[in-house]
């Protein structure tokens, strides 16, 4: 047998994997322009691979994802601050800890809200939480932490790639697993997976936890590499829609699809950014709306498409009213 | 009284319409009910009630000893009893073969078989309800009666003790429904009970060991096929006062 059906297409995901392997040597370079921009796209690819577990296969559109990252880079940034601990691992270790903890109180109430709902609650919970951290003073309240980072600079970039890689490869596990076909039924139809024997509040819960792990970790090492935290960055709005607009560009509920919307759109946002900085997210806005409007399932499922244009034109069409 | 599933005065009320309205038989195990009734008498609530995905406003319903009315949806596969949609539902961007094994992964064996062995069960399962020339193709991409066959392969990937089959019939022609009937057979003569709602009175009256008449939420009738279908309470339910005049007219 194949390849599982919800893995997406093979020859997608070895590309995207040869794509990851090349950028663990990017450090080598010795660029720091490169550098970050690489650290950059292995971080938005870490967040729309975990809001893709959520949002992609479960079929629930978390626009709070954010807080998980957000609650990563305070947990590296206090570990530094409270306890002058700057070890990478051990903060990655703790932020997956909150984002999963957070996860499993908010997602009980809340994932028994169907679709929209959901959405806007966690829309809710991201703009709360940003205010109450904003606010507590052993978070350093409105004027942020410094963090000290390593010597080393590009243990950042290393510890990036590490956890995108893993986040991939989880996802990757998730998706020829049993857990992922729970997942991927509670999307297609919620009540017809309950009749299945599928527990929608349990694997809906532990689809948010995973994606809020890796979120967490995410935000852990951004925190040592941003060397600076206040809850505008933690919280920043780039870092909840970016991700979702990845997902969807690379195609949702696929494992390769996230790090491939993460590549274009950073190239597409920097090419933007040097060009036309001033009505740079004018166009990024533009690129946004076009996605949606005319690759609704993303450009990996160009190549499951059969019959050329009109193949094409049909399935745009099936998204319209 | 039955001991294996007794549905026992449930009734079931959307704010004012009386969906139900103090329904209760008893099904015996390796029995084939026949549930019918016309439009909106409340068949597929019924079956709404037993799988779990309403719970009634009042009444209760027993299985194996246990009330199920409060067990989540989940749980009541896990028990043992499994279903189909009238309105099919599947998950159109899995495979066939993906759509069954979800059913073999988590029903009443799925927590001692692993991914692999539930595509193997899900596989045996398309070949039993004919439908493993399709086993790779997107549930999307299935014909009305394909889908039908689906949604018995997803129930019976749960191995269920009692399944309840909404309509599977609906749309086939004679041949199929003649193939459908020869399956059913199959599985009730595997030990599994089965409730058939169906509209078509020719494969109830051949498959059921009782039927059970619906009508605006009451049962009016419960017996044997041959003597249910024949009582002029059932026929002017179905059809209406004046043909069951009229049938009383001509027959001496």
């Amino acid at each position: 047998m194949s390849l599982g059906g919800i893995t997406g297409n093979v020859t997608a995901l070895r590309v995207t994997v040869g794509i990851l392997v090349a950028l663990a040597f990017v450090p080598l370079l010795h660029n720091s322009y490169y550098e970050n921009l690489g650290r950059g796209i292995l971080m938005y690819a870490t967040l729309s691979l975990g809001w893709n577990i959520i949002g992609g296969y479960t079929g629930y559109v978390s626009f709070g994802n954010v807080v998980f990252f957000g609650l990563g880079t305070y947990t590296s940034a206090a570990l530094w601050q409270h306890w002058h601990q700057q070890n990478i691992a051990l903060a990655v270790v703790c932020a997956m800890a909150v984002g999963i903890a957070l996860a499993l109180v908010l997602g009980v109430p809340i994932l028994r809200l169907r679709g929209h709902y959901f959405g806007i609650a966690t829309l809710g919970i991201a703009l709360a939480t940003q205010e109450i951290v904003a606010n507590v003073d052993w978070l350093g309240a409105g004027s942020g932490f410094t963090v000290r980072p390593l010597e080393a600079y590009s243990a950042y970039y290393y510890a990036m790639w590490i956890v995108c890689a893993a986040s991939m490869l989880a996802t990757f596990l998730i998706a020829r697993s049993k857990l992922g076909y729970a997942l991927v039924a509670i999307r297609e139809n919620e009540e017809a997976a309950a009749v299945l024997g599928v527990d929608p509040t349990r694997y809906k819960v532990t689809a948010w936890a995973i994606s809020a792990a890796m979120a967490g970790a995410a935000g852990a090492v951004f925190a040592g590499a941003n060397a600076f935290i206040d809850a505008p960055t933690a919280f920043a709005l780039d870092n909840n829609v970016f991700p979702i607009v990845m997902a969807i560009l690379g195609g949702v509920g696929t494992v390769a699809g996230p790090l491939v919307g993460a590549l274009i759109l950073t190239a597409i946002n920097e090419t933007l950014w040097s060009h036309f900085p001033q009505i740079h997210t004018l166009f990024f806005g533009a690129v946004i709306v076009l996605v949606v409007m005319f690759l609704p399932r993303g450009l990996l499922w160009l190549l499951n498409l059969r019959g050329g244009w009109k193949g094409l034109r049909a399935s745009v069409g099936a998204y319209r009213a | 009284m039955s001991e294996f599933l007794s549905i026992e005065n449930v009734a079931m009320y959307f704010g004012g319409l009386h969906a139900l309205d103090d329904v209760s038989f008893d099904v015996g195990r390796g029995a084939v009910l026949g549930l019918i009734g016309p439009n909106g008498s409340g068949k597929t609530t019924l079956m709404n009630v037993i799988s779990g995905v309403y719970k009634p406003t009042y009444g209760s319903v027993r299985f194996n000893g246990k009330r199920i009315a409060d067990v989540p949806t989940y749980a009541v596969c896990h028990l043992g009893i499994a279903r189909t949609f009238q309105v099919v539902k599947p998950f159109a961007n899995l495979t066939v073969r993906e759509n069954v094994a979800v059913g073999a992964m988590y029903g009443r064996n799925g927590h001692n078989r692993g991914a692999h062995a539930s595509f193997e069960r899900a596989q045996e399962l398309l070949e039993i309800v004919g439908l493993a020339r399709v086993a790779g193709r997107w549930a999307s991409d299935l014909t009305i009666p394909d889908r039908k066959r689906l949604e018995v392969a997803k129930a019976l990937a749960l191995d269920p003790e009692v399944l309840l089959l909404d309509e599977v019939m609906a749309g086939l022609h004679a041949t199929e429904v003649d193939e459908a009937l020869e399956l059913l057979r199959t599985v009730n003569g595997r030990g599994v009970t089965l409730i058939v709602v169906e509209h078509l009175m020719k494969a109830i009256a051949s498959i059921s060991t009782t039927v059970v008449v619906l009508a605006e939420g009451k049962k009016i009738a419960e017996g044997a096929p041959a003597e249910v279908l024949a009582s002029p309470t059932v026929i002017e339910a179905y059809l209406g006062t004046r043909y069951a005049e009229r049938q009383r007219d001509v027959q001496p």
